[in-house]
């Protein structure tokens, strides 16, 4: 039983019958069984998996009408909501969450009879970007499991990069589902804000976050975006796609498309071999046809202090409901004074998560909001205004995901700035809402290189497009596991 | 430059407990600093504006029972009241 293929096969080969749901489930969960002791990207196993896949082997040998997905194994990060099943953010705050209801993606995935296999490793509350904020341990970048794989997604990306299901759902609030990607060697998709549901993905920071898909293939990431797009009256941020196709076209080429190169994601701090498979993805979208050009967004080099300002301020607001009152780990209620009660309870909160609790009180409160909190407000408006002008020249822009190679477990975690400088090339994005793509594209000494692709809001047909040309561009190693 | 003393209170405020000085009140302090590069971002000028979502684009405001009691969800609970410490007068 061959694992590594990708979601489309997978598909393909139930459909025809040249494998069964069931022993490509059973395979599966076998793996994790075999190699996440050493990767930790799960963090619950669903034990009915093998049960499920059974029953829809079932449902195709007696004609039944079976949904896409075919039995598909997916892995979801624990900040989405599975009914019945735990939900635990990677926090020890929500460790015994149980969700009551199903997240809009989730039930739209189980219409296609896709299969959970388990939920996913995270850093907790999505705070973070190596999963070494994670209360459950840090998972290992299965390229080397000396390094991070990434985050805060890196479950995720682990989970496919490993074999370990076929596809999985992130969410990225600056990066969360690029970086690991890109770390990892798969595709990270984040959408045009408003085109995936957000309801049941547990709130950090709602105006800017979204779900996407991470795969080993851009026509998978399609697929997956067919299933999970789209308006959902529990989101009224979400928007109407009117059922966009996103795999038909997607081999159409990005001949005479204008692509436009953001220097500021290519200057200073860059790692000269990001910078060398930068040039050389550049140089492979030219020769498909592409006309490639500098541009310069200015407000890039504010972006990361803003992201960090808006999001902290959005998750104080967001994360004030974990108070074992309403969520939250249990302890009694006696002997305890009201505030003194709710204080204890949020001593549970991991230190990343405190710290940026700490700043989400701090930059919007009296005598600093003007100092912050109004000026990140206006850096957010600012480079919309940059990358509207740019997107009204260029069809496409492009920059590496992470402007440095993944680094060593432990490295950085006691440096939040020099963590926060990582994610100078995603948070634009998500700040202006614009859809974006890693594609895997190089490796380095064994360490994955993703070049990252962006384009306008609801141009994400046109982004899936691009992506699978470059990725066409490239062979690349296996995952030495 | 912000002062140590102002990260405490607002912690307080957040109802966040500091037992561990250098893991939050240090590091809270380098992050804080690192946003003063907004004030070259030179946006004094900008405008804020807010999307705007019309009524007419909102759900309907009905109620819709749940399946459940999610009051039996919740760790502490009376009847259809959430139970909680008493607050000091």
């Amino acid at each position: 039983m061959n694992l590594k293929i990708s979601a489309l096969e997978y598909v393909q080969e139930v459909k025809t019958g040249n494998i069964s749901a069931e022993d490509f489930v059973a395979k599966t969960i076998e793996r994790i069984q075999n190699v996440d002791d050493k990767l930790n990207a799960f963090l619950t196993v669903n034990e009915t998996s093998v049960d499920q896949a059974r029953e829809i082997d079932k449902k195709i040998k007696s004609g039944y009408k079976v949904g896409d997905c075919f039995g598909m194994p997916i892995s979801i990060k624990d900040n989405i909501c599975i009914k019945d099943s735990k939900t635990t953010c990677a926090s020890k705050m929500l460790e015994n969450y149980i969700s009551p209801y199903d997240a809009t993606v989730i039930s739209k995935l189980k219409q296609q009879d896709a299969i959970f296999v388990g939920k996913v490793n995270m850093d907790e509350f999505a705070m973070g970007l190596t999963t070494e904020f994670s209360a459950y341990g840090p998972s290992k970048n299965p390229w080397n499991n000396d390094y991070v794989p990434g985050g805060s997604s890196g479950g995720s990306a682990v989970s496919v990069s490993a074999f370990e299901c076929v596809a999985s759902l992130g969410s990225d609030t600056g990066g969360s589902v690029r970086n690991p990607a890109s770390f990892c060697s798969t595709v990270g998709y984040k959408p045009t804000y408003g085109l995936i549901s957000r309801y049941g993905l547990i709130s950090y920071a709602n105006s800017i976050e979204q779900i996407g898909p991470l795969t080993r293939t851009v026509k998978d990431t399609a697929f997956m975006l067919n299933m999970i797009a789209g308006l959902d009256s529990n989101d009224n941020t979400t928007i109407d796609n009117k059922n966009e196709d996103y795999l038909s076209g997607i081999e159409s080429g990005i001949e005479g498309k204008k692509i436009g190169i953001i220097k500021e994601m290519i200057g200073e701090g860059i790692d000269p071999k990001i910078l060398s498979a930068t040039k050389n993805a550049i140089s492979k979208l030219e020769n498909l046809g592409a006309i490639c050009e500098e541009i310069s967004l200015d407000m890039v080099k504010y972006s990361v202090a803003a992201y960090y300002t808006i999001t902290a301020t959005e998750a104080g607001s967001n994360l004030a409901r974990f108070d074992n009152l309403r969520y939250g780990y249990d302890f009694p209620l006696e002997g305890y004074e009201f505030n003194s009660y709710i204080s204890k309870a949020r001593c549970n909160f991991g230190p990343e998560v405190t710290r940026r609790l700490i700043i989400g009180g701090f930059v919007p409160s009296t005598g600093h909001a003007g100092k912050y909190f109004s000026k990140a407000l206006k850096v957010k408006m600012k480079l919309t205004k940059e990358i509207d002008k740019i997107f009204k020249k260029f069809d496409l822009l492009v920059a590496p995901t992470v402007p440095i190679l993944p680094f060593k477990l432990g490295e950085k975690i006691d440096d939040p700035v020099s963590l926060f400088l990582v994610d100078i090339n995603t948070v634009t994005a998500n700040l202006t809402g614009k859809p974006s793509i890693s594609v895997p594209f190089a490796n380095s000494n064994g360490l994955p290189i993703g070049i990252q692709l962006m384009a306008d809001s609801l141009n994400d047909k046109l982004l899936l497009q691009a992506g699978y040309a470059l990725e066409q561009t490239v062979s690349l190693p296996e995952v030495p596991l | 430059m912000v002062t140590e003393e102002e990260i405490k209170k607002v912690a307080k405020l957040m109802r966040i407990d500091i037992d561990d000085y250098i893991e939050y009140v240090d590091k809270v302090h380098a992050m804080i600093n690192y946003f003063d590069i907004l004030d070259s971002a030179g946006v004094e000028d900008e405008e804020i504006s807010m999307p705007e979502i019309p009524i007419s684009n909102l759900r309907e405001d009905k109620h819709i029972p749940f399946d459940q009691k999610l009051i039996e969800k919740l760790n502490h609970y009376k009847g259809t009241y959430v139970r909680a410490p008493k607050m000091s007068s």
